[in-house]
């Protein structure tokens, strides 16, 4: 079982835009639901998706946001950042909620979320010019953030 | 607000598809309680081509009936067929009230015709005695037919429309197919506003409208139906130019769950989207 090729493609020009453009480290594709089973058994995930981290943090809930301005201290944020899901799609394809809840559903947090927190992750659509951007999709109805 | 006594249903009156409200009660308690302001659309009779500042009566989307109806706070009545219905059986109560009025009409009428002629009488005969001028007050006075009801009656309590009876018809709502993320964020506390300034089918406020900014654009979508990546593109560019988020959502619609679950706030799936700046 594997993914389409263009689905893969699509992956492998996100990974390069990410790593060259961003300077985002760590990068990995994932085809496959993380497991212990052998390469052949694991389950395929709906569409590849790849983990990274980018150079500074790129979303701070609101909350956190509010705490921090409290101490003062909103700058050392961006010197921690956070591993960030990202599924790449083409600008030309259509999804449906269906979709994006299958690819929520398959998304293993290493760490269990805060309380109130939803998953979160990276929409990248790629265009044919190789115009790439970025959208935060979070899992659930989160408060837009204050800038 | 006392809770001792159920309140009486909010009249909700369906006239050519637009779900009005008329009370200035029933609006306040929507909003104070049920977290529904909708949009003003009455103007004043006297500047029916007035297009600010309007007034009673209120507007609901159809949604908000829906929701309303759902909770059993309000019901809904066809206006086309209620109002000659209503005048066909006007009961002896409605007969009582209105010759009521007709007798205050006339009496303000004879009264008024008696001052005027007794102010008339009293310029025509300069001299004589004021006392000859209110004779005529106790003359008879043949009753006419009023030509305008000029009186305002104490009560208005034979105006009153009763709560609906078992019998009586009580109009449907037509819902989009929006409905779903509607009720599920009206579930939450949220006030929804029509979505036209941001192109989507309504804005969220997280409050009362006057105490806050809108949180979210949001669209309803079916669970399966397909949504142009560009759409979205648009949508979380435009909210996040305007501070907010870019909320989609729909029910969720499982294989072993029938289509007809009536619960609509239940099982509603939604995704909020914005611009990562990158």
């Amino acid at each position: 079982m594997a993914h389409p090729d263009y689905l893969t493609d699509l992956a492998s020009t996100v990974f390069e835009n990410l790593e060259s453009q961003h300077d985002w480290t760590l990068l990995e594709s994932h085809t496959h639901k993380q497991s212990s089973l052998p390469e052949s058994s694991k389950t395929l995930l709906p569409r590849p998706l790849l983990t990274g981290l980018p150079p500074k943090r790129l979303y701070l809930h609101p909350d956190d946001q509010v705490e921090l301005v409290k101490t003062h201290a909103t700058y050392t944020v961006d010197e921690t950042p956070e591993m960030e899901w990202v599924v790449p799609m083409h600008l030309n394809e259509q999804f449906t909620l269906k979709q994006l809840a299958e690819v929520f559903d398959s998304l293993e947090m290493p760490e269990p979320l805060a309380e109130g927190r939803c998953k979160r992750l990276l929409m990248a659509i790629v265009h044919d010019d190789s115009t790439v951007v970025y959208y935060f999709v979070h899992d659930g109805i989160v408060k837009p953030r204050q800038n | 607000m006392t809770s001792s006594s159920p309140r009486p249903h909010v009249r909700i009156s369906k006239a050519a598809n637009r779900y009005l409200v008329f009370d200035i009660d029933d609006v306040m308690y929507l909003r104070r309680n049920h977290n529904i302001c909708s949009v003003f659309v009455g103007t004043m009779p006297q500047a029916p081509q007035q297009s600010a500042f309007m007034g009673l009566p209120i507007e609901l989307m159809a949604e908000e009936a829906q929701v309303l109806v759902e909770k059993n706070v309000a019901f809904v009545v066809d206006d086309s067929n209620y109002h000659p219905a209503r005048i066909a059986a006007a009961g002896p109560q409605d007969r009582q009230y209105l010759d009521a009025v007709k007798t205050v009409t006339s009496d303000a009428q004879r009264s008024m015709r008696e001052q005027t002629e007794a102010r008339k009488a009293m310029y025509a005969n300069k001299g004589t005695t004021p006392a000859a001028a209110t004779t005529t007050k106790n003359s008879p006075v043949t009753r006419e037919a009023p030509e305008a009801w000029m009186a305002t009656l104490t009560t208005s309590g034979a105006l009153l429309t009763p709560s609906p009876g078992q019998d009586e018809q009580l109009a449907s709502v037509d819902v989009p197919a929006s409905y779903p993320l509607y009720a599920h964020l009206q579930d939450k506390g949220y006030f929804m506003m029509p979505g036209l300034r941001f192109g989507c089918d309504y804005n969220v406020y997280p409050g009362d409208p006057l105490r806050f900014h809108s949180h979210f654009q949001a669209t309803g979508f079916q669970w399966n139906e397909d949504i142009n990546l560009l759409d979205l593109v648009t949508g979380g560019r435009l909210g996040t130019n305007v501070k907010k988020s870019f909320l989609i959502g729909g029910r969720v619609e499982s294989e072993e769950q029938h289509k007809d679950n009536t619960d609509a706030t239940r099982d509603v799936r939604a995704f909020s989207i914005e611009w990562a700046a990158m």
